[in-house]
């Protein structure tokens, strides 16, 4: 599903860049060594959910990606003589990310596949792992390689290797597809899934932070040459990056030095579950909370400012701002927030470079508004016209009018429903963690990750969301009771 | 003669097909009181609502003080409703404000009055209306008598011309129906020019100085209230109050 998105998505912004008649930056001329000297930073994109390649670790009270791929990170940029820059995003999100110039590389754990040498170049290979299932410790007995699965449900991330191994190379599979490796554990636990398919490194991390897992280390897939091994995507058509970039790899191999950024991300894994306590991560919850709220408030406030425009437009008597009006309202209400938000991001982000966090503020903002429109529409509609024509008697113009009288009418008939969507939109922003901002639903994803731990995070940030979303609507009920009072 | 205040030559008007009204001629003087009586769809209430543009005539001409208000501008119309006051059958209170601004929302916003000289304006009218305690009350809270009171003060507020009452009290509680006839009577003693459309005959006898019978979008008949009410000449009209008076 997320996949087709994504394919959509590159579509969207694909169709845009002709339409705009530009040209896409991949068949530009290579500038790409240079462009990143000129800039002083390399850009990498990642899903820190994967340890012990990438994951979060708290230090000094702020989250910080930590891990193989970011010590090797960590050395290219040296070598290259510039600053690194992490980016976080959804695994399903690092290609689109890649093609739309968010981020300059992308270090994920990622193998080069054919499929994916089509749409973006890659480096030497800089790490060789094997593919291990990951098991519950109580079915050791049953279950010895990949032929055990036969028929059996087994899980891997969405659009990954492993996903498609799972799928040609275990007779009548049930993959299932799950975007974070946090929720395929859970579902493993739960016996949704019997066994994760992973790669090695990571297997062996989550087995030795979890005394009920086992790992079945030799699973007998047959692995191509690419399958196994990981290195660093770039844009299509960066050879000089590419070549640059080759020269610190080529180090990395003849000096071991993967063996040490290994250990160096074990000792990160252990502090993480040191204390794997909710309370302990109570300040991923902050902030998490922080950021949802910091969404949904702005996105109220343009929400309700746009949807009264939108709703004016809807109801003017002007032919094309009504045209322009029901194109606006129609076209976001039938469209799901995921992909407007992949949208802005992406696609619009390729024309003006905006931070996730404020192309997630826009995206809801703007869905909102034809939501908003739409109630405010309905508001407008149901104070009785008698009211419209006392107030024009009197000689009030049409705005006095609406802003005397329609308005204000409106505003307490339409309240718990303008309350509800504000209630829905505290929940709904959550889509912006694909993008990768911290909002509550990032967070809750980021705590499964470092504590090994799947459904505490989950209850607590639930709860949040309840308590959240029910002291909202006492709060409006109250304004709610205090403007019947009034009337 | 006394100067006239409204003209309506030839207006007709038009709901899609159907024509409501039928070349319709007529004049108010100053100070004068008309009532427009007869029955239910003949037309009275869209009559009254052309005269302040609530709705558009399809064809003819109304004049105002001289005005001829048919081809004027949207802020010129705006200006013009200022000087004619109206009051609906249903009282159309604004129901988010207090009588008081009610009352006051006119002369603030569109006289754009220093808001200390609004409010003891408004003050007056609602003592005038015998409602002076009930300013701080908002509209659900008072009867239809009172609320009808405040939408008569309200349109006072604006120092008008002419008063236009489309039914003022068939809304209302027999026992309520006094109390608003009253300030009209007040009214139409002051000098005010009226325009009223009624059911209460009792109040077109004594108060008005016209009373014009409208049936099928037409004025059928027009005279003082002795000639309409004692010897009427249209069979319409006749069968009208007969139908009236034995109610
Ligand atoms: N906005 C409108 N659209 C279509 N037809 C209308 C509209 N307003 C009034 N009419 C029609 O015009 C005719 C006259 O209506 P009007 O309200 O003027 O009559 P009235 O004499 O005031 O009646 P009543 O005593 O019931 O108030 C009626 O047949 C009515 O259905
Ligand atoms: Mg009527």
């Amino acid at each position: 599903m997320k996949k087709i998105m994504s394919w959509l998505i590159i579509l969207m912004t694909v169709g845009i860049a002709l339409l705009a008649g530009t040209t896409q930056p991949a068949q530009a001329a290579d500038d790409s060594l240079t462009r990143i000297k000129d800039k002083g930073t390399l850009v990498m994109g990642t899903s820190p959910d994967y340890p012990p390649y990438e994951f979060l670790v708290n230090r000094h009270g702020k989250d910080q990606v930590v891990g193989m791929d970011v010590d090797i990170a960590k050395k290219v940029a040296h070598d290259l003589g510039v600053k690194l820059v992490v980016k976080k995003m959804d695994f399903d999100s690092l290609l689109v990310a890649l093609e739309t110039n968010k981020v300059d590389m992308v270090l994920a754990g990622m193998s080069p596949t054919p499929a994916r040498q089509k749409s973006i170049d890659f480096s030497k290979i800089y790490y060789r792992g094997g593919q291990s299932i990951v098991i519950n410790k109580t079915d050791k007995g049953i279950y010895h390689n990949k032929n055990s699965f036969r028929n059996k449900a087994m899980g891997a991330q969405t659009g990954s290797i492993q996903y498609n191994l799972g799928k040609k190379q275990i007779a009548g599979s049930k993959m299932k597809g799950l975007a974070k490796i946090s929720d395929l554990i859970l579902a493993l636990k739960s016996h949704k899934v019997e066994g994760v398919i992973m790669e090695e490194p990571s297997a062996q991390a989550y087995v030795d932070n979890d005394s009920n897992l086992a790992m079945l280390k030799n699973s007998q897939f047959n692995l191509g040459s690419g399958e196994n091994n990981t290195a660093i995507g770039f844009r299509k058509g960066s050879p000089a990056l590419v070549n640059a970039v080759n020269r610190s790899i080529d180090e990395i191999t003849q000096k071991k030095l993967t063996q040490g950024y290994l250990k160096h991300a074990g000792t990160y894994m252990q502090t993480n579950t040191k204390n794997t306590g909710m309370w302990h991560y109570s300040s991923y919850f902050v902030k998490g909370v922080a950021y949802t709220l910091l969404i949904t408030i702005i996105s109220v406030f343009f929400g309700i400012l746009l949807g009264v425009i939108f709703a004016l437009m809807r109801l003017s008597k002007v032919k094309l701002l009504h045209a322009l009006g029901v194109a606006y309202i129609e076209f976001v209400r039938g469209t799901p927030l995921m992909i407007q938000v992949m949208f802005v991001y992406f696609g619009i982000g390729l024309f003006v470079n905006i931070p996730a966090l404020i192309a997630g503020i826009i995206a809801v903002s703007l869905n909102s508004a034809a939501y908003v429109a739409e109630i405010i529409r309905g508001g407008i509609n149901s104070v009785a016209v008698g009211q419209k024509e006392a107030a024009r008697s009197l000689g009030l113009s049409r705005q006095q009018t609406f802003k005397s009288v329609v308005f204000p009418q409106a505003l307490k008939n339409i309240w718990p429903a303008l309350g509800n969507e504000f209630i829905s939109l505290i929940k709904e922003s959550s889509i912006v963690s694909i993008i990768g901002v911290t909002d509550l639903i990032y967070q809750l994803k980021a705590v499964q990750t470092a504590t090994y731990k799947g459904v505490m995070p989950i209850v607590v940030a639930m709860l949040i969301y309840f308590i959240l979303t029910f002291s909202l609507s006492k709060l409006l009920n109250f304004y709610e009771r205090k403007m019947k009072h009034d009337a | 003669m006394m100067p006239e205040m409204i003209k309506i030559e030839n207006v007709t008007k038009k709901f899609g097909q159907t024509e409501v009204l039928k070349d319709l001629n007529g004049q108010v003087q100053k100070g004068q009181v008309i009532c427009v009586i007869g029955p239910s769809g003949g037309g009275k209430s869209t009559f009254l609502r052309c005269l302040n543009l609530l709705e558009q005539p399809t064809s003819g001409k109304i004049s105002f003080e001289g005005q001829e208000l048919t081809s004027l501008s949207e802020a010129q119309i705006n200006h013009l409703r200022e000087k004619m006051g109206m009051v609906f059958q249903s009282f159309n209170l604004f129901s988010n404000m207090t009588v008081l601004d009610n009352v006051q929302l006119a002369p603030l916003k569109v006289k754009k009055l220093a808001a200390a000289t609004a409010k003891k304006t408004a003050m007056q009218l609602l003592a005038q209306v015998g409602l002076a305690d009930k300013a701080e009350n908002y509209p659900s809270s008072l009867s239809g008598g009172q609320q009808q009171r405040v939408a008569i003060a309200r349109a006072l507020a604006m120092n008008p011309d002419v008063m236009l009452f489309d039914e003022p009290t068939s809304a209302l509680d027999p026992e309520m129906v006094g109390e608003v006839l009253t300030v009209m009577q007040d009214l139409a003693n002051q000098g005010m020019t009226m325009v009223v459309v009624t059911h209460e005959m009792g109040f077109a006898k004594s108060v008005a100085n016209q009373v014009w019978f409208m049936d099928g979008g037409v004025f059928a008949e027009k005279g003082t209230p002795t000639q309409i009410f004692e010897h009427p000449q249209n069979e319409r009209t006749k069968a009208f109050l007969a139908k009236i008076l034995e109610a």
